[in-house]
C-alpha cells in the first residue's frame, strides 16, 4: 500500500513560545526576541517531521492566528472582523468580512508560509483555506450568492496554486470542514465542484487534497467522491471507518487517526488495522494519514507524543514506494 | 408577583480586579493610582470598616505585611458594596478570590493531570487538563469564599459555581475513553464523556455544593458556558446538571451564554432542579436582530420557569440607557407572557469592562428595572 504521512494543520507551539508571545502582548519582551524563539521552533517542528519521515513537512504554521487570516488581511476586499468560533471548539477565528468581490495579493500567501517550507518547497505542504468553509465561514457583504464565492474563491485559489506551483511547490491542502459539517447540496455543490476544478486546473502535476473533519463525513460521500482533488480526508474521530464509502475510482484516501480532541494516545496496530481494512474495500491508490483536527488543540507536548503514530503505523503499513 | 416584587436584580459572574488588589496582592507597595482608587472607592462606599487595618496597611505602602489572603478579603468586601450601592438584590463578591473558572476547581479534584496550554485565538491561551484517572474531590470548595460573603453581605446572596459539563468539556478525557473498547470514534467518545460527565456531578460538584448548602448557601448558579459547544449533548449537560443537584434543597439556577439556545431545547428543560435559565441576551439584540424573541420557545413548551435576563451586553463599552433595559424586559415580558418569572442581570460577568464603565451599566439596569416595574404596576403614566 501506498502510504503518505503529514500534518494537516497548525502544530501547537511550546510553552517558551505561549510565554513569550504573552509577554509580547503586555510588554514584557520585544518583537525581535519572539521572532527568534519562532524561527527556532519552526526549526524544531521541521526536525520533529524529518525525524518521524513524514513524506510532507509543514514546519508547524506556528505564526498561523486562522485559516483565513493570511488571506483577509492580504486580499483586497476583506476586512478581519470579530472573534467567532469554530465549530464545536473552544478555539476562535477573527469573521472575514468581504465587502466586495476578492482581489488576490499576488505573493502575499508565500511571503506568510513559515521559512523552512519555503526554502525547501518541494516536499512542504502548503495549506490554504478550501473554498466552501472559507464562503460559508466569511461573513458576505459583497453581493455575491454563496455559490458564485465559492466558484470564484476556487478560481483565485488556483491562481495562488498556479504561482506556488512556479515557486516549487507541489502539494496543497484545503482545509474544507465544512463540506461534511454541513455538505451542500444542489447548486452549491456544483459551485463546489467547480471551484476544485479550478484549482485542479492549476496544479500542473502536483498534488491536491480536500481535508475535512468535525463532523460524520459519510452522507457527504457521494459528493466528496466526485471532488477533482488527488486526495480526500476524512476524520476518523467522526467518521466510523467502517462506512466509509466503498466507491472505487474516486480521489484517493485521506485518514484523520489523531484525535487532537484528547491526548490519549492512538494505537498504531488499530490504526494499521483500518488502513488495511479501507485498502481492500476501497483500493485507493494511497493512503494519506494524519491528525484529524488540528493539533493546536493540544498543548506541545501530548501533540508530540501523539503524532509519534503517524511514524509507528507507517511502519507496520510498509512504505509502499517514493511520493 | 414575587414578594422582591417584579424585576428583581442579580449580578451573573466576575468584575474587573481592581489594581490596588492586583499590586497588594503580590505584595507589592501601591502605586499613586491604586492608592487614589482604593481611597477614592471607601471614600464612597465606606466598604473597609471591618477590615481598615488592611486598607490602612495597603495605603501605608505595607502589602507585605497584609498578605495576599487580607488583601482578597478587603477586595471581597469591597466587590459587595459596589453591586449593593448599584441596588442589586442578588449580590456576591464579584469572583475576587477567583483568577479563572476551570483551573481552581480542577485544582481541588484528584484524577487530573495539567498538560499545558491551548491556544484560544491569537496570542490568548489556556491551561488545560487531562483526566487520568477516575475523579475524586479532594475537599469541597469555594465554602471559605462564601462564608465570608454571608457573613458580610447585605443583600441575597447567589454563590456561581463551574458545571460539571463544561469541566468535562474544558478536560481532556484519557480515563474514560481509555476504557471504551475499539477504536476510540465518535460513540465511544460521546459514552466515556457521559461517565465523566457523571462522575465530576457526583463525586465533585454534589459533595461541594451540600457543603455550600450545609453552610447557609440558598441560591447556586451553576455555570454550563460550554453547553452551546455541542449542540448534541444537551442531554449530558443536563445529566449532569441532574446528578449534581439530585435531592439537594437549594433554588439552582443555571447559567448560559453566546450559545443557540434553541439547539438546546426542549431537552435542557429536563433539568429538574433548576428554577432559573440566567441566560445572555443583549449582545445578540439589535435593531436587526431581536435578541429576546427566543424566549417564545420556553412558552412555546410550557416552561415556566424564572428567567435571568440579560440586558446588559458585556462586550461593549457602551452604557444601555434605563430605556432601552426597560424596553427589553417590556419585550421579555411580553414573549413569556408572565413578568412575575424575570430577574434581570448582565449576559455574563462584566470583567472586560472597566469598573466605571461597568457600574454604570448596573445602575442603568437598576433604574431600568424600576421603570419597567413602574410601567407595569403603573400603566396610566
Amino acid at each position: 500500500m501506498l502510504v503518505r504521512t503529514g500534518l494537516t494543520g497548525p502544530f501547537p507551539r511550546s510553552e517558551p513560545l505561549v510565554a513569550a508571545t504573552r509577554d509580547l502582548d503586555r510588554g514584557r519582551t520585544t518583537p525581535e526576541a519572539v521572532e527568534a524563539l519562532y524561527a527556532s521552533a519552526e526549526r524544531e517542528v521541521l526536525a520533529l517531521e524529518e525525524r518521524l519521515g513524514l513524506d510532507t513537512l509543514s514546519a508547524g504554521y506556528l505564526r498561523s492566528p486562522d485559516l483565513f487570516r493570511a488571506i483577509a488581511e492580504t486580499w483586497e476586499g476583506f476586512t478581519v472582523g470579530s472573534l467567532t468560533r469554530w465549530f464545536e471548539t473552544n478555539t476562535f477565528y477573527r469573521q472575514p468580512i468581504l465587502h466586495a468581490p476578492p482581489v488576490r495579493a499576488a505573493g502575499a500567501i508565500l511571503a506568510r508560509l513559515p521559512a523552512p517550507i519555503r526554502a525547501a518547497p518541494a516536499r512542504a505542504r502548503v495549506i490554504l483555506p478550501g473554498p466552501y468553509t472559507f464562503a460559508g465561514m466569511l461573513e458576505n457583504r459583497s453581493g455575491e450568492t454563496e455559490p458564485a464565492l465559492v466558484h470564484r474563491l476556487g478560481r483565485l485559489l488556483g491562481e495562488e496554486v498556479r504561482d506556488l506551483r512556479g515557486a516549487g511547490f507541489s502539494t496543497f491542502q484545503f482545509t474544507d470542514p465544512l463540506l461534511v459539517i454541513r455538505p451542500p447540496e444542489g447548486p452549491r455543490a456544483e459551485a463546489v465542484v467547480a471551484g476544485y476544478r479550478a484549482v485542479a486546473s492549476a496544479l500542473n502535476g502536483g498534488t491536491s487534497i480536500a481535508w475535512t473533519y468535525g463532523a460524520d463525513a459519510t452522507p457527504a460521500f457521494p459528493l466528496l467522491d466526485r471532488l477533482p482533488v488527488s486526495v480526500v480526508g476524512v476524520d476518523l474521530a467522526d467518521t466510523d471507518p467502517d462506512r466509509i464509502s466503498e466507491a472505487r475510482g474516486g480521489p484517493a484516501l485521506g485518514l484523520g487517526v489523531i484525535d487532537s480532541r484528547t491526548t490519549l494516545a492512538e494505537d498504531p496496530e488499530e490504526v494499521a488495522r483500518i488502513a488495511r481494512s479501507l485498502e481492500n474495500r476501497r483500493r485507493p491508490a494511497s493512503v494519506w494519514l494524519g491528525p484529524g483536527m488540528p493539533l493546536d488543540l493540544l498543548p506541545y507536548e501530548p501533540a508530540t507524543r501523539k503524532v509519534e503514530v503517524l511514524a509507528a503505523a507507517r511502519k507496520l503499513l510498509g512504505d509502499g514506494g517514493s511520493p | 408577583m414575587t414578594a422582591r416584587g417584579l424585576f428583581p436584580s442579580q449580578e451573573i459572574g466576575s468584575l474587573a480586579k481592581p489594581r490596588w488588589q492586583l499590586l497588594g496582592q503580590r505584595g507589592e507597595p501601591l502605586d499613586e493610582r491604586a492608592r487614589g482608587e482604593l481611597s477614592t472607592a471607601d471614600g464612597h462606599l465606606g466598604f473597609a470598616g471591618p477590615l481598615a487595618g488592611v486598607r490602612d496597611a495597603l495605603l501605608d505602602g505595607r502589602s507585605r505585611e497584609v498578605g495576599a489572603e487580607g488583601v482578597r478579603d478587603l477586595a471581597a468586601l469591597y466587590f459587595l458594596r459596589y453591586l449593593e450601592d448599584a441596588g442589586l438584590d442578588r449580590v456576591y463578591d464579584g469572583e475576587a478570590r477567583r483568577i479563572e473558572m476551570y483551573e481552581y476547581p480542577i485544582r481541588q479534584m484528584h484524577g487530573f493531570s495539567f498538560q499545558g496550554h491551548v491556544r484560544s485565538f491569537d496570542s490568548k491561551y489556556y491551561l488545560k487538563a487531562a483526566v487520568t484517572e477516575e475523579v475524586r474531590l479532594e475537599r469541597p470548595y469555594h465554602v471559605e469564599e462564601f462564608d465570608f460573603v454571608r457573613t458580610h453581605a447585605r443583600g441575597e446572596p447567589k454563590l456561581p459555581i463551574t458545571g460539571p459539563y463544561t469541566l468535562a468539556d474544558w478536560s481532556y478525557n484519557e480515563h474514560y475513553l481509555a476504557r471504551q473498547p475499539g477504536w476510540k470514534g465518535r460513540a465511544a467518545r460521546r459514552t466515556a464523556q457521559r461517565e465523566f460527565v457523571v462522575d465530576l456531578a457526583r463525586r465533585a460538584i454534589r459533595p461541594t455544593l451540600a457543603a455550600l448548602i450545609e453552610h447557609g448557601c440558598r441560591v447556586i448558579q451553576i455555570d454550563e458556558p460550554a453547553a452551546g459547544t455541542h449542540p448534541d449533548e444537551a442531554d449530558l449537560v443536563v445529566e449532569g446538571f441532574n446528578a449534581a443537584t439530585d435531592g439537594l434543597d437549594a433554588e439552582f439556577t443555571m447559567h448560559i451564554c453566546f450559545s443557540n439556545y434553541r439547539d438546546l431545547l426542549p431537552t435542557l428543560l429536563e433539568a429538574k432542579r433548576c428554577r432559573q435559565w440566567a441566560w445572555e441576551f443583549a449582545n445578540r439584540d439589535s435593531p436587526e436582530h431581536d435578541g429576546y424573541e427566543v424566549l417564545k420557545a420556553l412558552r412555546e413548551y410550557g416552561d415556566t420557569r424564572e428567567v435571568g435576563l440579560g440586558v446588559l451586553d458585556v462586550h461593549r463599552d457602551a452604557v444601555e440607557t434605563p430605556e432601552r433595559v426597560a424596553e427589553r424586559i417590556g419585550r421579555a415580558s411580553k414573549y413569556l407572557g408572565d413578568p412575575s418569572r424575570i430577574w434581570v442581570n448582565p449576559d455574563c460577568g462584566l470583567r472586560t469592562r472597566s469598573l466605571e464603565v461597568a457600574r454604570a451599566k448596573l445602575g442603568a439596569m437598576v433604574e431600568g428595572a424600576r421603570r419597567a416595574r413602574a410601567a407595569i404596576e403603573n400603566p396610566r403614566r
